[in-house]
């Protein structure tokens, strides 16, 4: 899954991006709109202003951390689609912890608060990587059953035991208070959260480029057999990323709380989990390349709303553009290999 | 009073278990040839909401939900063909595959699906057998849709279909060791793809149901997951149709066990109860996975029993 | 499935290449009916190359195929199996999760629609009635051990009424009794004229017990053959390994008394499908030293190995470096020098993908002199580090970065050369290093592998290729069904009597 050979990648990535542009403007021709008008909205819609441009990255800032949460175990050769059971998870902790520290000093108690969350969050995935490694259990059929039942735990949470009855509009729990609130970033709308997410993504990359950590999972991720020939600890790799990649995936939960909401309800299942799978494909693991891709997804988002006001369009014309731009990356990766004849030195 | 309460419950769930269990029985059983051939269709939850909402809409249109669940069907099977042939492709990844055409299915179920929300369409017929009754909700209980009778046939019907006839020999062939497949003769890669055609078929019908019956309306929140469930059950379900068919209705008891203990006054624990189905089946895969050899009776060139 | 005789068969001139290899060369066979030819050779030989032609999985390039007299161009297997040529292959081709009835169904050419269980069942139990050994029918084919599922196998071809039967090493995953009686079964059904046979095997019991002709390939051309009863194990040895003469030995330091620096000690290691493929071997390698084993693939050396480098677990037994124990973990293999060259590196031992740098530096990745602070690693240090492997080993790529599946196979073996045994090597284990290369390349490896025990390595080669072993080895055993069964100095070695051992018991 992984690439070192950056011009492959480059043109094989351009021709998707291109297939799909092509494709979705034959789609939006067919409601009689002029494409390359639709595609200027979008771009308008998702870094034209300066509000868009805010709203993109806010969009984009726990999708980064959840797309970690597939892209770290993948490059160990493991497929996990758990983000989104992660995140909800690590929003309980948060909460949680938030509660229990209540009357702290708000910068500790925000730095416990992530902590907790990226915690419960690496244990959730942590558990389906034990299963995985000690069981034989596939990890993605596990995580994706584990999603449902964190909804489910959330969901029960909420309605009952933390539940916090001064809130009208749906069922919420308890709230963490406005003095935990994480706040935005000088001059902007934007809450820190996005740096979060960047930070993490940044110190993502540099374990997994730099350190002899990750070149040890690239091994594994490549070659079982070449792994343990050169012997690797292989189950200590196998846990580490899956719960580095759920405690990614939790602390965007944990964002969620401290930094947007201040309590967790079902709208901490909102398929942020489901859109970092997208990303972390689109970017072939790498988690550098996640922070871009995580913004330019955000940007098709955000733009929705825009498309739908100047064109009619259903805003679930982005979703399209979104599925079928997946699609189209996932079908091209059948073209590396074959785009260069193999050189016989 | 309590003994009518908890009678009302027991009808309840009986009643809610055929309704409930219809949408998952009909994507078990398309994900069960799907996977019988050696493959995994994580798509199919957008299958199921585009199934949904085509049945709808053609349904509105012509005024025959048959016509609807017909063309839901058939949607379903273009999304199944997409994702056979993609899959076949070398060096894609299938698990990847079915999470984008999932992603895809639903936006353009909700694009396309827009202009259809408030407009009602006609429902799909039901066998009132519960018209004895004088009690309106053994008369609810059992009232048997027809698609749940379509179901009930089709079950066996596929049952014995991959026992007794060729084909069916043939996609268990290509599922369970591919290169005799392709030394017999047959094509693994054309026969995957026939299959999960047929599986997306009746994902397709299945998604149909939620609109054309229970809840019987199309709008954004419609599925609650029913087509990736589907996987869930048929590992609990060892691949088997009857089998599906006795854990979807399991399944679908579940859920309705939750509102049925609602409406005696039973409140907690009812989203646990909803993922009880998911517990089971995680427990079973813990429990009957091991790292030295694959799941008992799971097709050996699937890549999730491996 | 009827009665009727096994038609003339005449295979003329074939002759295959694949690029510049020559696989086959106007290779001829005739097989009267109701014949039990056997073909014999080393590995590479060209026995399954020639079968695949006849059968229609490869089109070859010169050759036809005669039968009952007239010329057929076999272009599929349909075609193959139309003419009454049926294969019976080492892997099997059986569904585990299907019963022997469902099995034995499937084959059929004209499968209807619907099966109609009843018929089938009576057909083929009338059929089984017929047959000299049976399977019950109703057995998930899982269930059924190795020899019955060959059983099964044979019995499937017979029943869709192939009357050719080519069989490729059916007996490898046999054992003697089960070998002995399905051979047998088979003898018979030649002598009553109901069936022609055509046994690929390296064993010359088989070949002598029930073979009534035999050819002999080697290097893709036909070398010797006859009656069985005509040819003693001697003449066939000389056939199968060439000349006697005794390749020139590589230039070597004289060995001391030197300590024993690689010991095995009751080793026993289980193959993938459970069965034991090493039994209780027990070997030692003093430094400076090259011991090399002889035998043919499938006779446990894959497991050894991998159980040496790592890869594998054992069921018991102990291995011992310089003396100590030594556990398959990183740091202890680094320590105590231990390396290994796998067979099909791309497969076993580097990752595809990866650069050549990269795959250079498995051992040494973590390597303090490669690491710049802690736990980084320095990329521009390693590209170094590989430029100047690249160099000392003369690797042919497009640079450091080039990924290693664009590298030839003779380059893909130096790399893996270059990150073995550029280390300090203790211990090497190297299995078939020079497997599909060319002459050069192999000329180069084999200097360097000498050039390692002249510096006071203890190696342990494992290879198909008995004049490698010759040329390079100060001492010699065989592998034979997952015991070491013989051993002579280099000195004494007899290639016939080595080959023997090789093939048989004794």
């Amino acid at each position: 899954m992984r690439l070192s050979n950056g011009a492959e990648t480059a043109a094989i990535s351009a021709a998707a991006l291109l297939a799909t542009l092509v494709l979705f403007g034959g789609f939006v021709a067919l409601h009689g709109l002029n494409p390359f008008q639709v595609y200027g909205v979008l771009y308008l819609g998702a870094f034209g202003t300066w509000f868009s441009l805010q709203q993109t990255l806010t969009q984009a800032a726990p999708v980064m951390l959840t797309a970690l949460c597939t892209a770290l175990p993948a490059r160990a050769g493991l497929l996990v689609i758990g983000g989104e059971g992660a995140l909800v998870v690590g929003g309980v902790a948060t909460v949680l912890v938030g509660v229990a520290l209540a009357g702290a000093p708000p910068p500790l108690a925000i730095a416990l608060m992530c902590l907790g969350g990226a915690l419960a969050g690496g244990l959730w995935i942590g558990a389906a990587g034990a299963l995985r490694q000690f069981r034989g259990v596939n990890e993605t059929i596990s995580t994706l059953l584990l999603n449902y039942i964190a909804i489910a735990v959330m969901n029960h949470l909420v309605t009952g035991p933390i539940r916090d009855f001064a809130q009208v509009l749906k069922p919420a729990s308890w709230s963490i208070g406005e003095a935990f609130m994480l706040g935005e970033i000088p001059g902007t709308s934007i809450h820190w959260g996005l740096a979060l997410g960047v930070v993490a993504c940044l110190a993502a990359w540099v374990l997994m480029r730099h350190t002899t950590f990750g070149f040890g999972v690239d091994i594994l991720g490549g070659n079982v057999r070449a792994a343990r020939m050169a012997g690797l600890p292989i189950a200590r790799m196998v846990l580490l990323t899956c719960f580095l990649g759920g405690g990614a995936a939790g602390l965007a939960g944990a964002i969620e709380i401290v930094a947007v909401h201040g309590f967790a309800s079902s709208s901490l299942a909102v398929g942020f989990g489901y859109a970092g799978i997208l990303v972390a494909f689109l970017s072939r693991q790498n988690p550098l390349a996640v922070v871009f891709i995580a913004v330019l997804l955000g940007g098709i988002s955000a733009s929705g709303g825009l498309v739908q006001r100047r064109f009619g369009l259903p805003d679930a014309a982005t979703l399209v553009l979104q599925g079928t731009l997946f699609v189209v990356v996932l079908a091209s990766n059948t073209l590396y290999g074959r785009l260069r004849a193999a050189r016989v030195a | 009073m309590s003994e009518v309460g908890w009678w009302g419950v027991l009808i309840a769930v009986v009643g809610g278990a055929i309704r409930v269990s219809t949408p998952y029985l009909f994507v078990s059983l398309g994900e069960t040839l799907t996977e019988k051939s050696g493959r995994v269709n994580l798509g199919l939850e957008g299958t199921l909401v585009m199934g949904a909402m085509s049945g709808y809409a053609v349904a509105h249109l012509t005024g025959s939900p048959w016509l609807g669940v017909l063309v839901a069907g058939m949607a379903g099977a273009t999304f199944g063909l997409a994702h056979g042939a993609i899959c076949n492709l070398p060096r894609v990844n299938d698990i990847a595959v079915g999470i984008a055409l999932f992603l895809l299915g639903t936006g353009l179920a909700f694009h396309l699906g827009k202009p259809f929300i408030e407009p009602s369409a006609p429902r799909l017929p039901h066998f009132a057998l519960g018209a004895w009754s004088a009690s309106p909700q053994v008369r609810a209980a059992l009232e048997i849709n027809a698609l749940f009778v379509v179901g009930l046939v089709l079950a066996p019907l596929l049952l014995w279909g991959l026992r007794n006839t060729r084909w069916g020999l043939v996609v268990r062939t290509v599922g369970d060791n591919s290169d005799a497949a392709r030394a017999l003769g047959y094509s693994a890669e054309q026969v995957r793809a026939m299959a999960t055609m047929a599986g997306g078929f009746l994902a397709g019908v299945g998604g149909s149901f939620l609109s054309l019956y229970y809840p019987g309306t199309w709008n954004e929140g419609l599925s609650s997951g029913q087509g990736l469930m589907a996987i869930a059950l048929v590992i609990f379900a060892r691949w088997n149709p009857m089998h599906c068919f006795w854990v979807s209705l399991l399944f679908g008891g579940a859920t309705a066990l939750g509102p049925a203990l609602q409406s005696i006054g039973i409140t907690t624990h009812y989203y646990l109860l909803n993922a009880a189905p998911y517990a089971l089946t995680l427990v079973l895969l813990v429990w009957s996975s091991s790292t030295r050899h694959t799941l008992v009776g799971a097709p050996s060139e699937l890549r999730i029993s491996r | 499935m009827t009665a009727a005789v096994p038609p003339p068969v005449e295979i003329v001139g074939m002759s295959k290449r694949f690029g510049a290899l020559t696989a086959l060369a106007d290779v001829s066979l005739r097989l009267p009916p109701g014949s039990f030819h056997a073909l014999l050779g080393e590995n590479g030989a060209g026995k399954s190359t020639l079968v695949k032609c006849v059968m229609g999985y490869y089109r070859p390039d010169a050759g036809r195929v005669l039968v009952d007299g007239r010329e057929y161009a076999i272009t599929n297997p349909r075609q193959a199996h139309e003419l009454g040529f049926g294969m019976v292959y080492q892997h099997f081709t059986l569904v585990p999760s299907m019963t022997v009835l469902e099995n034995l169904v499937l084959g059929r050419a004209d499968l209807p629609a619907v099966i109609r269980w009843d018929d089938e069942r009576a057909r083929l139990e009338a059929f089984l009635g017929r047959m000299p050994f049976t399977v019950s029918l109703d057995r998930p084919v899982a269930a059924l051990a190795a020899g019955e599922k060959q059983k099964l196998e044979i019995l499937q071809q017979l029943s869709l009424g192939r009357r050719v039967l080519i069989l490729d090493e059916p007996t490898s995953v046999l054992t003697l009794e089960e070998a002995d009686q399905i051979l047998g079964v088979l003898r018979e059904m030649t002598e009553e004229r109901r069936l022609t046979v055509v046994l690929i095997t390296h064993k010359f019991r088989e070949v002598q017990a029930f073979a009534r002709e035999v050819t002999v390939l080697r290097f893709g051309r036909d070398v010797g053959g006859g009656l069985v009863t005509d040819l003693t194990r001697d003449d066939l040895v000389r056939m199968m390994i060439g000349t006697a003469a005794v390749p020139e030995a590589a230039a070597r330091a004289p060995i001391a008394e030197r300590p024993v620096a690689l010991e095995v000690r009751d080793l026993t290691v289980a193959s993938d499908r459970g069965v034991e493929a090493v039994r209780g071997v027990s070997l030692a390698v003093r430094s400076g030293e090259i011991v090399g084993v002889a035998g043919v693939s499938g006779n446990g050396q894959r497991e050894l190995v991998e159980v040496l480098a790592g890869q594998r677990r054992s069921e018991s037994g102990e291995i011992r470096v310089a003396g100590a124990p030594c556990r398959r973990t990183r740091v202890e293999m680094r320590r105590r020098g231990v390396f290994a060259l796998t067979e099909e590196p791309l497969r076993n031992a580097c990752v595809p993908a990866m650069s050549v740098a990269e795959n250079l530096a498995f051992r040494t990745f973590d390597d303090p002199r490669l690491i710049r602070t802690g736990v980084f690693v320095s990329r521009r240090a390693l590209r170094a580090e590989a430029r100047e492997l690249i160099a000392r080993y003369g690797i042919r790529c497009q640079g450091p970065d080039a990924r290693l599946e664009t590298l030839s196979g003779g380059n893909v073996q130096r790399t893996l050369l270059a990150r073995e045994l550029s280390g300090d090597v203790a211990v090497l284990i190297a299995h078939n290093p020079c497997a599909g290369l060319d002459f050069a390349a192999t000329t180069e490896i084999r200097a360097r592998i000498v050039r390692a025990r002249n510096g006071g390595a203890a190696v342990l080669l494992l290879s198909e290729d008995l004049d490698e072993l010759l040329e390079l080895s100060d001492r010699i055993a065989v592998m034979f069904e997952g015991r070491f069964v013989y051993e002579t100095p280099r000195e004494a070695a007899d290639p016939h009597v080595i080959g023997r051992h090789m093939v048989s018991h004794g």
